[in-house]
């Protein structure tokens, strides 16, 4: 009798979980990633991995297991959680050292762009969190060293093209709110330091830290590093924005992909929907776009060509008081059609501006 | 379709077991023979081909073995064509698999290969008569819980199931029980180690700390492994009436090599004891004779287990050391306990190496490494993984001995309150497991290639 009872209650409990799992993951169906078979796929494997990559990342209950999981590992030992380095102020990304380019072939891109169009042009790598941190990770932590890489990269760089060194400028300000905690970009103020090195190198007196009025967006920002470990037992991020009461004004933002007619945005650099959706750092610079040109009522015959990584997003917005066009490249979307993307001759000046790893991911 | 995936455990699980459940007895079997052809051809229904190929070829020399049974010496023939053509088909199968990209594995292929020809052999020795309904047959080579890695039956044993067996809710609560335990085992502690072992697999120099957490994390991941799908396989039979051996037995502590063995995949070398050695090497033959063929025994073992040399050397070193064992150290070791449990870890660690190691020049670095010639004591991924997972791994560990398992069982009796947190626990360990396929890296392959 009672051996009956204890088996009577196991399959209902196995029911009852694959009841809530199931009914969880038809409720939560998204049609348009489900796989579609085909004939082929049905019959070289395709299909049934791709199955078993929908099931996995929309099963019922998704976060609510997934945190089961990544927080139990946090209790038994593991730091780490998908690669990202769980610390009590903040989630640092574990950094790579395998596959990166040789810092001759890191050079090259920029050292290739110089040669052939002899635009004055500044370089910046921008370090990691996970560099500018390095102390606080777990104990004996493994992580790729950047400072130095970068220094060799700088090393290899042809000695017309100027250099900004934002490890030294972001390490001695790190005890300000330079990088988000819970997202691989730098804060808009950490952009703003470095971006007084950089238009220093290039000419320009930058615009003092006072004449900006900073205003709150949100409070409550999750970042990537958010959206990849789900963990929330550290301090959400504050969203800033910077203007500026009597600066350059935004007159046109077109935005081109592939060879479409480009996207008028009128004069909206910000994108004030992403607030509302999981990846508010769209906020700075919109959609992704492989060409963005953004016109300003300066006159001062200045144009900059900016080839970026999403660093650059928060950086764009201080760079418009002192030219009258930015075109904006987005090296993570073009790749190796960098050069066919503007015509140089139009520009007065070139950037670029990348984050060490996503530098090293472009070129590898 | 592997039985620790979502595509499985969470789609076709359920369909397999309510379908079975409400279908009418006679329909049952033949249900169950459409269920394993749907796991063995997923994803390329070509691959339903070997088996095929296999059953046609399996059934027509079973009948012919039974028509010959008084005529030895071709009834002989037949059967050592068999073996050889079959384990040419398999060795053909892992070398195209490690040449070739995108070549569609048609796993289970070693596991049925053996099936068959213990069946044939079965008939050969009189064993059991020769099969009359291929369906019954089918159903033997390709029941689809054993698909990787066994446990390996006998045909006689698994027929008798096949004609009369019980369904009842003890069974099905029993074997949904033992299912759940082995999805854990499997996703919960052999992904992790596995996740471990290939983290600390790194092409620079190891340490001696980075080299013993790798074997260690190796061992474990192979014996979680294959254990864990065992018992999957185990629970499985149960919800459908059937009862199928166990497969490990607790080998870690053991006090010897040959107890360890004698725990390890036990329903492997029972098959090669039976069909191999037993049968070749039989009792009548010289003493030396029979000692050579427990070496080949194990060596052939070993190249069951993967088409690399290095896992055909694990066999014959394996089997030296069974003979080392019986030859000259049993009579010391039987008297001390802690130095013949240490001898076995520290032994066996060394062997496991050879498993993994690409080639016998990675062999030979690890080994260097392991007694302390290599980069040092420890070295920072070392030290980070061990503090990471020393927890996780005395864990592992404890789960592998008998301590755990005595103390599993006293818990699992029948009573009140075992009523209430049996269930229980058994939800919580199938939640933690779909929480770990869904946390893992996406399963793509086993370690074996079986």
């Amino acid at each position: 009798m009672q051996e009956n009872r204890e088996h009577r209650r196991m399959v209902l409990v196995v029911v009852l979980i694959y009841l809530v799992i199931l009914a969880g993951t038809a409720r939560a169906f998204v049609p348009s990633a489900f796989p579609k078979p085909t004939i082929k796929t049905m019959f070289n494997g395709v299909w049934a991995l791709q199955l078993e990559s929908y099931l996995q990342e929309h099963l019922g209950a998704h976060d609510v297991l997934f945190q089961l999981k990544s927080r139990t590992d946090l209790l038994v030992g593991e730091k780490m959680i998908h690669g990202v380095y769980v610390t009590d102020e903040r989630l640092l990304e574990k950094l790579l050292a395998e596959d990166v380019p040789s810092a001759a072939e890191a050079a090259a891109p920029v050292n290739t762009f110089y040669t052939e169009t002899g635009l004055p042009t500044c370089f910046v790598l921008v370090p990691s969190a996970s560099e500018i941190y390095e102390t606080t990770l777990p104990a004996n932590a493994v992580n790729a060293e950047q400072s130095t890489r970068i220094q060799q990269i700088y090393s290899e760089m042809h000695s017309g093209i100027r250099c900004v060194d934002a490890y030294n400028v972001l390490s001695s300000m790190k005890e300000d709110y330079i990088y988000y905690r819970t997202d691989t970009h730098w804060t808009n103020y950490g952009a703003y330091c470095v971006y007084q090195s950089a238009i220093q190198k290039m000419g320009f007196t930058p615009v003092p830290y006072q004449r900006y009025v900073i205003s709150h967006l949100s409070t409550e920002f999750r970042g990537d590093l958010y959206a990849r470990t789900l963990y929330d037992g550290v301090k959400a991020d504050v969203l800033d924005l910077y203007s500026i009461e009597d600066g350059a004004e935004i007159t046109e933002v077109l935005a081109y992909n592939g060879d479409s007619v480009p996207q008028d945005r009128s004069t909206m650099l910000y994108n004030e929907s992403a607030l509302e959706s999981d990846d508010m750092y769209r906020f700075y610079l919109g959609n992704p776009a492989e060409r963005l040109i953004i016109r300003t009522n300066l006159d001062n015959g200045k144009k900059l060509l900016l080839y970026k990584d999403g660093f650059a997003d928060c950086m764009v917005p201080f760079l418009l008081q002192h030219y009258s066009e930015i075109c904006v490249v987005d090296l993570e979307l073009v790749g190796e059609d960098y050069l066919t993307m503007a015509d140089p001759s139009e520009y007065t000046q070139a950037l670029f501006l990348c984050s060490m790893s996503s530098w090293d991911a472009l070129w590898g | 379709m592997y039985l620790s995936s979502f595509t499985f455990t969470v789609v076709l699980l359920p369909v397999v077991l309510l379908c079975y459940y409400f279908l009418p007895e006679r329909c049952k079997n033949g249900f169950l023979l459409l269920c394993s052809l749907l796991v063995y051809g997923w994803g390329n229904p070509a691959r339903l081909l070997y088996p095929a190929a296999f059953l046609c070829f399996d059934y027509a020399v079973g009948l012919l073995l039974e028509r010959w049974k008084q005529r030895k010496a071709p009834a002989a023939a037949v059967l050592a064509f068999s073996v050889v053509l079959q384990a040419f088909v398999l060795i053909q199968v892992r070398y195209a698999e490690q040449v070739k990209t995108n070549f569609l594995f048609p796993f289970g292929i070693a596991v049925y290969t053996l099936l068959g020809l213990g069946y044939l052999i079965g008939i050969y020795r009189s064993r059991h008569a020769a099969e009359t309904d291929p369906q019954k047959l089918a159903l033997y080579l390709l029941f689809f819980p054993v698909l990787y890695a066994g446990p390996l039956t006998d045909y006689a044993e698994f027929r008798k199931q096949l004609t009369s067996r019980q369904r009842s809710l003890a069974g099905l609560s029993e074997g949904l029980a033992t299912f759940i335990r082995g999805l854990a085992l499997k996703v919960v502690l052999a992904d992790t180690f596995r996740y471990v072992f290939r983290e600390l697999r790194q092409p620079a120099e190891m340490s001696m700390l980075t080299a013993w957490l790798t074997t260690l994390a190796f061992s474990m991941y192979l014996y979680f492994e294959l254990f864990g799908y065992a018992e999957m396989a185990r629970g499985l039979g149960k919800c459908f009436g059937f009862s199928l051996p166990e497969n490990f037995s607790q080998p870690f502590f053991a006090p010897s090599v040959t107890a360890y063995l004698q725990r390890w995949n036990m329903t492997l070398s029972l098959w090669f004891q039976k069909n191999f050695r037993h049968f070749l090497f039989h009792e009548r033959r010289s003493r030396g004779f029979r000692y050579l063929g427990l070496v080949l025994m194990w060596g052939l073992i070993g190249a069951w287990y993967g088409s690399k040399p290095q896992f055909l050397l694990w066999g014959i070193t394996i089997g030296l050391l069974l003979l080392l064992e019986r030859l000259v150290l049993s009579s010391f070791i039987r008297k001390r306990y802690v130095i013949g449990m240490l001898y076995t870890g520290i032994v066996l660690q060394f062997a496991w190496v050879l498993l993994f190691a690409e080639n016998m020049a990675d062999a030979a670095q690890i080994w260097r490494a392991m007694l302390g010639f290599g980069n040092g004591i420890a070295d920072q991924y070392g030290v980070y993984f061990f503090t990471s997972y020393i927890a996780l791994l005395l864990l592992g560990l404890y789960i592998a001995t008998d301590l755990f398992r005595n103390i599993t069982e006293r818990l699992m009796r029948p009573g009140k309150l075992q009523a209430v947190w049996k269930p229980l626990i058994h939800g919580g360990l199938l939640l933690f497991s779909l929480a770990s396929m869904l946390y893992g890296e996406r399963v793509t392959g086993l370690f074996l290639k079986l």
